[in-house]
């Protein structure tokens, strides 16, 4: 009951902000709208009993990824992005002309299709946290498990972001001999 | 559901035996709306008490300043003008909620309640004693550092909302400001996970004790400096001087929130206010053995819940006031001093204090620096 009360509501509010984010032409109404969707999505991870990737959910897209884009949006002049409506759809504020939208459509049908035909077995299967089991905590397995049997792809994503810690420490360098 | 504030009570044959023939009269099981019940109660006395202690900051920074400048402060409203505060919150509920022209309305609007937000949700977890805290999340530490971010995207749109330079620069500040000092606190939070092993709130108290050679601050002398690395940059993710940057008043007139009036105003101070408290709370639950009793007295009953209550608070109460000390006794920094700080010092020194403490755990079994001497 009360896990169903969770799914329904982060359900409607994952799906309600993405709609709203696409429908706003505003881009930094876009971006907060982005912001309630992801909320939404660890309210889902919450429903599935995995606490620990819903917090992870928050901390990371929440607290770097949301902040980051507004940054982004601020530095480069967020009020002039306003998208640009074409005159042929102009009810439905939408990026692109008739043919890239035609192209867009048919790849779109191909890519659910074939996505609906994998995931038809998996969605069959998922229940929600009542029908499977009690809530458990889930920190200490997913410790366990990515020092033992996941080490590897644990270690290869922590060189990943040293990489781009050290790119970035490059790019930003001040050049030599090329004025002050 | 067990771990819910409910789940306390329940430990209680009398609470339990009471709810049992509750339940077999009305035929009916009461244990669900038993939890559902608590934590409502729960939820709203915490609540009004953290509105009640936002409102007293400001009291308590008007009269404190008056102190350290050698004035008398406000003393007009109620005994020592102790509500004033009240006095304050009726003024800015009946001023007018003015719209700047070519604001934006609907972020306008939602900046106040996102800080809101973020500063009241991390109240699910803080523990004020064995009893009165709401979740004992497992994941207790993770959580409140992850929903206070919320606070940094609040500010941050109050200030691009407002259509003013002023409240731009104050709310780019602000953002820079949190993002980068977020860093040093959490690692120095990692120091205390490490050496307790666990998350969650109740854990990491329950490994303390209430004499201060058990608490953490002591426990090796990496985290001794791990706690003032903590409690600096705490400081500046709150905003408060000598880092109150976002809102320097004789710069920025008062940064993201130079436009709002009223309420709207009076929401942005008092999440301002909270979350020093919050800080304040985390630091003694993690750093100075939280809500312990001395030798465990009385631990796991009814009666202990005042006494640790009343220890908790002293010691938050004790470091909300080092924190307002400190702002009137600290000019303001300068924006790259900022940085300098944060990035060159503080963070590697969360850095460095981290790698210590796993050295410390693994060269003498853990133990502490008091049992190492004694023993």
């Amino acid at each position: 009951m009360y896990y169903w009360i969770l799914f329904l509501t982060s359900a409607l509010l994952t799906i309600g902000s993405s709609v709203l984010m696409l429908w706003t032409k505003n881009l930094i109404h876009s971006c907060i709208f982005l912001l309630g969707s992801l909320i939404g999505i660890a309210g889902l991870y919450l429903s599935l009993g995995a606490d620990f990737v819903a917090v992870t959910q928050i901390m990371v897209y929440v607290g770097g990824i949301v902040i980051l884009m507004l940054f982004a949006m601020m530095l480069t002049g967020g009020k002039d992005f306003v998208s640009k409506r074409q005159k042929i759809l102009d009810l439905i504020p939408l990026m692109g002309n008739k043919k890239s939208l035609i192209w867009a459509s048919l790849v779109a049908f191909v890519f659910l299709l074939s996505q609906a035909l994998l995931l038809m077995k998996i969605f069959s299967s998922v229940k929600v946290l009542d029908e499977v089991s009690a809530y458990s905590p889930s920190v200490e397995k997913i410790g366990e498990l990515l020092i033992t049997s996941h080490e590897l792809a644990f270690e290869l994503s922590s060189v990943l972001l040293l990489g781009a810690l050290v790119g970035a420490a490059i790019i930003a360098r001040p050049k030599k001999g090329r004025g002050n | 559901m067990e771990n819910t504030i409910g789940g306390f009570f329940l430990k209680f044959d009398f609470i339990k035996n009471a709810i049992a023939s509750g339940s077999s009269a009305i035929g009916f099981d009461l244990t669900m709306l038993f939890y559902i019940m608590m934590f409502l109660v729960g939820a709203v006395a915490i609540t009004a008490l953290l509105a009640t202690v936002g409102g007293l900051g400001t009291y308590a920074e008007r009269k404190i300043s008056a102190d350290i400048q050698a004035r008398i402060g406000p003393n007009r409203v109620g005994p020592f003008g102790i509500l004033q505060f009240l006095a304050d919150g009726i003024k800015m509920m009946t001023k007018e909620d003015i719209m700047p022209s070519g604001a934006d309305k609907f972020l306008f609007y939602l900046a106040p309640f996102l800080c809101i937000f973020g500063v009241f949700s991390t109240f699910a977890v803080i523990p004020f004693s064995e009893g009165l805290q709401l979740t004992n999340l497992d994941i207790g530490i993770f959580y409140l550092i992850a929903i206070a971010s919320l606070v940094g995207v609040g500010i941050f749109l109050g200030g691009y909302a407002s259509n003013s330079k002023w409240s731009l620069l104050g709310g780019m500040r602000g953002a820079a400001q949190i993002i980068s000092y977020e860093i040093p606190v959490t690692i120095s939070i990692m120091s205390i996970v490490l050496l307790s092993g666990t998350l969650s709130f109740t854990e990491v108290i329950n490994m303390q004790s209430g004499f201060p050679h058990n608490w953490f601050i002591f426990h090796n002398p990496f985290t001794f400096i791990g706690f003032f690395v903590l409690f600096i940059a705490g400081l500046a993710e709150t905003n408060r001087a000598p880092f109150d940057l976002p809102e320097a008043e004789s710069e920025l007139v008062s940064g993201y929130h130079t436009e709002y009036t009223g309420i709207r105003f009076g929401l942005f101070a008092l999440a301002e206010y909270i979350e020093i408290f919050v800080v304040s709370g985390v630091s003694v639950s993690l750093f100075l053995g939280g809500y312990n009793l001395p030798g465990h007295f009385l631990h796991g009953t009814l009666g202990a819940q005042p006494l640790q209550f009343a220890i908790f608070m002293g010691k938050t109460f004790f470091l909300y006031y080092v924190v307002i000390w400190i702002r009137w006794t600290f000019p303001r920094l300068r924006a790259d001093h900022l940085m300098t700080i944060c990035w060159k010092y503080l963070t590697p020194i969360a850095i460095f204090n981290l790698i210590g403490c796993a050295f410390w755990m693994v060269l003498f079994n853990g133990k502490s620096f008091y049992d190492l001497l004694m023993h």
